[in-house]
């Protein structure tokens, strides 16, 4: 009810006194892991090319979840989220580094979407697809998603972080005026991009849904990973008396809701397509329910909605952090096999096969993401500290 | 002091006007404070916080959402599996008739889980909130009506155990309350 202003010694900043180290092993780490994987990359293109999808998928996913709770949360004029913004704009605003770390997918096109390869007039199906899936569209589309991504993120961001100078509210209006143009925008480029980079995989292969499942495993991951900020930042001594449990419950709520949705939509492109039974859609989901695929498929079923499903149901999980955390990390790992179901059965066919690439391509861009999101956590302040609802935010009551 | 309803009949409880939602936030505080137990504050509007600072505790409406779900989720695989599987089952499209028909029950068993957790979830609110009910005797009071508009009101129980005319109605006055009433059950 009454507004408490952030006590003064609240750290506003993050303060990189004892840190170079840690910022020093992930910039050495990230590195190591690129270097090891371009050699791998000359050894075995191929497991590479895939691999190295795999990771990017991943990581893509998170950043771009990110991005969908700022825009959501500029669009409904959301109170609850300001303290927790800045680390969400902090991660969207990787999708630069994302986008350069797309050229080795780039680079490997032509062996990941066997459709590059094949001339026109020989596969039929494919014929039919050309005004879509042609070279000269499929890279315009690249670097129009990529692009809007990294400079949607960056427009929100400086907003928000000039708003941290003067407190103007009319940075809250630009940014909700502008992410009424980009939630469409947001949309296109997330479904079309899954479909260009995932779905092409097999260009055989359709579904509708495709897009939505995609955004449901974005939304959930990314959420999960805010949870972990949000934690290590506090555990650290930040966010004192601006983030509360209060917080965390909405977190995992959101969590909850988002694990469901997923569920919801993976159960029903898998239901269409298991009831239809029509051979040109079941393909996909006949590699990966025979022998290892399945075995892995069952344990994401079970590892991605069951169980996290169970334990978020529960309010005492949502209000402690450290069991919130567990499950964040538990649903990241699953998102993590849902990406490896999705890209490694187009390579191995037969079933899976870990390769050590596959986590050295994840080792690769996440300690390159980690890094840079290490060098410029101290940039900006770790909150907006003049957001017009911060107030509000900080006093939060579910 | 004011009174409201039929003298006669037993006294419902005492009751008074606060201007403002914060004054009734910070009303209600003091009121739990005092160790008053059956009391209740009424706004024209939700007001966040409210049930921490009456000292409500968590409402156990969610268990018994649970259980409702739980109960739809048990009744439509047994209307399911017992049938198609057990009883009479039928080779449809080719699939098979065991455990792995599940896909095609799944949709039963989300729906009515769903369903029964709704329907737990709308009427157990009311059965724990006591309605639906004919009447409140609080209606008696004329100026009650204005809880719909602008006005903010608590009321203490006569069946409160901390409940005394004099000290309740000095409490009341303490916390800066107006047109405090005692209000009556007819």
């Amino acid at each position: 009810m009454s507004d408490h202003p952030v006590k003064k010694s609240v750290k506003e900043y993050f303060d990189y006194q004892g840190f170079g180290g840690k910022l020093l092993f992930t910039v050495a780490l990230a590195l190591v892991a690129l270097g090891l994987a371009a050699w791998g990359g000359f050894q075995s293109p191929k497991q590479f090319a895939f691999s190295w999808l795999f990771a990017f998928a991943f990581f893509f996913t998170i950043c771009a979840g990110s991005l969908f709770w700022i825009l959501v949360h500029h669009a409904v004029d959301a109170d609850w989220s300001v303290v927790v913004r800045r680390q969400l704009e902090n991660v969207a605003w990787l999708f630069p580094v994302i986008a350069l770390l797309f050229i080795p997918i780039v680079l490997n096109a032509p062996t990941l979407f066997k459709w590059m390869k094949i001339a026109p007039g020989v596969d039929p199906l494919l014929d039919g697809k050309a005004a879509y899936l042609n070279q000269p569209f499929f890279w315009f589309r690249a670097a129009f998603y990529l692009g809007f991504f990294s400079l949607a993120a960056f427009l929100l961001r400086r907003n928000s972080v000039r708003q941290d100078k003067d407190g103007d509210a009319r940075y809250t209006w630009s940014s909700r005026k502008m992410v009424f143009g980009m939630i469409p925008l947001f949309a296109l480029s997330l479904t079309f991009g899954a479909f260009d980079w995932l779905m092409g995989l097999d260009f055989h292969w359709f579904s509708t849904m495709w897009g939505v499942y995609i955004f449901a495993g974005s939304a959930l991951s990314s959420m999960c990973v805010l949870v972990l900020l949000v934690t290590a930042l506090r555990s650290a001594g930040y966010l004192e008396g601006v983030v509360s449990i209060e917080h965390y419950h909405i977190m995992g709520k959101l969590m909850l809701a988002f694990t469901v949705f997923w569920a919801y939509i993976g159960f029903s492109q898998y239901m269409l397509i298991w009831y239809a039974n029509i051979p040109e859609e079941t393909t996909y989901f006949l590699r990966r329910n025979t022998g290892s695929w399945n075995t892995l498929n069952i344990i994401m079923v079970i590892g991605h909605f069951f169980l996290p499903f169970v334990i978020l149901l529960f309010q005492d999980t949502k209000k402690r952090p450290a069991l919130l955390c567990t499950v964040a990390v538990w649903i990241l790992l699953m998102h993590m096999l849902d990406m490896y179901i999705i890209v490694l059965p187009t390579y191995h066919k037969a079933g899976a096969s870990l390769h050590w690439l596959d986590l050295v391509c994840l080792l690769a861009i996440g300690a390159t993401l980690a890094a840079v999101f290490m060098k410029r956590l101290g940039d900006t302040p770790l909150w907006p500290l003049r957001d017009p609802r911060l107030a509000r935010s900080i006093n939060l009551r579910n | 002091m004011d009174r409201a309803g039929n003298p006669d009949s037993p006294l419902f409880g005492m009751a008074a006007e606060v201007p403002s939602a914060s004054a009734l936030y910070h009303a209600a505080e003091k009121v739990r404070d005092a160790g008053y137990t059956r009391w209740d504050v009424y706004s024209p509007f939700p007001i966040h916080g409210m049930d921490h600072a009456m000292g409500l505790k968590k409402s156990w409406l969610s268990a018994l959402v649970f259980c409702g779900g739980l109960t739809g989720l048990t009744i439509a695989a047994l209307l399911t599996f017992y049938p198609s599987t057990i009883e009479y089952p039928l080779i449809v499209a080719g699939k098979p008739v065991n455990f792995f028909t599940v896909p095609a029950f799944f949709p039963i068993m989300f729906e009515l889980t769903v369903l029964l957790s709704a329907f737990t979830a709308t009427f157990g609110m009311l059965a724990l909130n006591g309605l639906p009910r004919w009447n409140h005797p609080i209606f008696n009071w004329n100026r009650f009506d204005r809880v719909s508009d602008d006005g903010f009101f608590l009321a203490i129980e006569a069946t409160d155990p901390k409940f005394d005319e004099e000290a309740t109605r000095a409490m009341l006055e303490g916390l800066g309350a107006k047109h405090i009433t005692l209000v009556y059950e007819d």
